[in-house]
């Protein structure tokens, strides 16, 4: 399982890409591992406010509904809208095609790993 | 917590990657490495999907006060059985209510064979034991002896037929024949839970590796329970704990079809009878969602915007979209506009008939 070493990582398996003031959120292929087929991604609207922490999206699987919590703060400024018809990629390709939402960054993150701290987080 | 049992095929399990969770107080597979969607797909597109369902149990009844016993304590009409054949049916306690529902093999006229749901195993033997002290019969749990599985799919029976003596051809729908399997003396039908055509395999526990092994040579892969609920579901196939339980009597559960109410007396009878004379409290109803999401057990179904009951299974179906099975107030059951709430949203869904996809299980 490769860990991508430009992106920072959630101890609840989501993933974040930093580009300026913009940051990009998805699942980690651990998390979309566990879940197993995901079926269905209800993505966050346009526009809304989300605060570190908060769950912003849902991803479901065959079996289970799990809340998709936000690495960082921001303001949602574009969705996965290829997630409503193939939910399977964030399965097949968590860290590229499957993201989920971007946002312009506001305040607050919650702890985030490195690729290193999170390989010894998943090892725990 | 007590630990779980094993069936024993666990470790063959384990070694296909199978996920293990608990399951009726088993340790059972809910998908292997392929996920539950490659699994439902390989079952309903051709394939021998091989399942490990020997969490059921098994009650061997017999004795000349067989045929009289079952058709006190069961709700569907054993005088019509034949040697051979199989019928779906339920144990309903005094209050008309389900103790479970099970299917009912005829081996003779003084010899049947019972298949019960494993989470009502105790209670179900139990209750026959203490009625079978009126009848001249013998109820046995063969559950621990017993590995049950089922092989389904458009290629289960070429899969199935060089392990057996005699011609599956001749096996028709619901019927089953006493044969060898691999060298030991099963049961084999021509039932399943998922629609598509196949077996249900009685073996005992000393040839389940092999018989297992050798399906899975045969072409068979393996299934996990997340893909059988898939595929039992899109079929409107009723399970023990959700459509039905103690609470619901077979009016409710669109189960008088089993419920013989004119064949004589049984346990249950008169409070059946009376539920369907008085009208069900609630009816069971086939719901496809018209918005986007996933319709889900025990999310609240609205009727013109006021609550009316509850999802009992739900699932995002591959073929047909998300679709459900709900119960909700008897006057709603035809008429009214139908809505789901799905966290906090009203999601607009339309009735619709079962099965929610073709079956094609063999029609003779």
């Amino acid at each position: 399982m490769t860990i991508p070493a430009d992106l920072k990582f959630t101890k609840e398996h989501e993933w974040v890409r930093i580009d300026g003031d913009t940051a990009t959120f998805g699942i980690t292929d651990h998390a979309q591992e566990a879940l197993g087929d995901i079926v269905f991604v209800e993505l966050p609207e346009i526009g809304r406010t989300i605060e570190a922490g908060e769950a912003y999206a849902v991803v479901e699987s065959v079996k289970a509904v799990s809340d998709v919590y936000a690495p960082v703060a921001g303001d949602v400024v574009e969705v996965n809208e290829a997630l409503e018809g193939e939910p399977e990629l964030v399965n097949s390709d968590p860290y590229g095609a499957g993201w989920i939402a971007k946002v312009t960054i506001g305040d607050g993150q919650v702890e985030l790993l490195n690729d290193d701290e999170y390989a010894t987080f998943l090892e725990e | 917590m007590t630990e779980l049992q094993k069936t024993p095929l666990f470790d063959a399990h384990v070694a296909l990657g199978g996920k293990m969770v608990p399951f009726a107080g088993f340790a059972m597979p809910v998908q292997y490495t392929n996920g539950a969607l490659k699994e439902y797909t390989f079952v309903r597109e051709g394939g021998a999907g091989l399942f490990d369902i020997t969490h059921m149990g098994q009650v061997r009844v017999s004795g000349s006060g067989a045929l009289d016993f079952l058709q006190y304590v069961t709700t569907n009409d054993v005088a019509k059985l034949a040697v051979g054949q199989v019928h779906y049916s339920a144990l309903l306690n005094e209050r008309g209510t389900f103790i479970d529902d099970i299917t009912t093999y005829k081996i003779s006229d003084s010899e049947y064979y019972l298949c019960i749901n494993a989470a009502n195993r105790h209670k179900d033997v139990a209750h026959l034991q203490a009625q079978a002290a009126n009848f001249d019969v013998s109820v046995v749990d063969e559950s621990d002896a017993t590995t049950l599985l089922a092989l389904q799919g458009a290629a289960a029976q070429a899969a199935l037929q060089p392990l057996v003596d005699g011609d599956l051809e001749e096996i028709g729908y619901y019927k089953f024949a006493q044969v060898q399997v691999a060298g030991s003396a099963g049961i084999v039908s021509r039932t399943g839970y998922t629609g598509e055509d196949g077996f249900e395999i009685y073996i005992p526990n000393s040839i389940a590796n092999d018989v297992w092994s050798k399906l899975l040579a045969a072409g068979a892969e393996p299934i996990g329970l997340a893909a059988r609920d898939m595929l039992r579901t899109e079929m409107g196939y009723a399970l023990y704990g959700h459509e039905i339980s103690d609470s619901v009597t077979p009016v409710e559960a669109k189960l008088m079809w089993i419920t013989k109410l004119d064949k004589g007396d049984f346990i249950g009878r008169a409070a059946a009878a009376a539920r369907k004379a008085a009208g069900p409290q609630k009816r069971l109803i086939a719901l496809k969602l018209t918005g986007r999401g996933i319709p889900r057990e025990h999310y609240p179904v609205y009727v013109d915007g006021a609550a009316s009951g509850e999802i009992t299974s739900g699932m995002h179906s591959p073929m047909a979209g998300g679709v459900a099975l709900a119960y909700v107030k008897p006057e709603h059951a035809e008429s009214g506009a139908l809505s789901v709430e799905i966290r906090g949203k009203q999601v607009a869904a339309e009735r619709t008939t079962l099965p929610f996809v073709r079956s094609n299980v063999r029609r003779n």
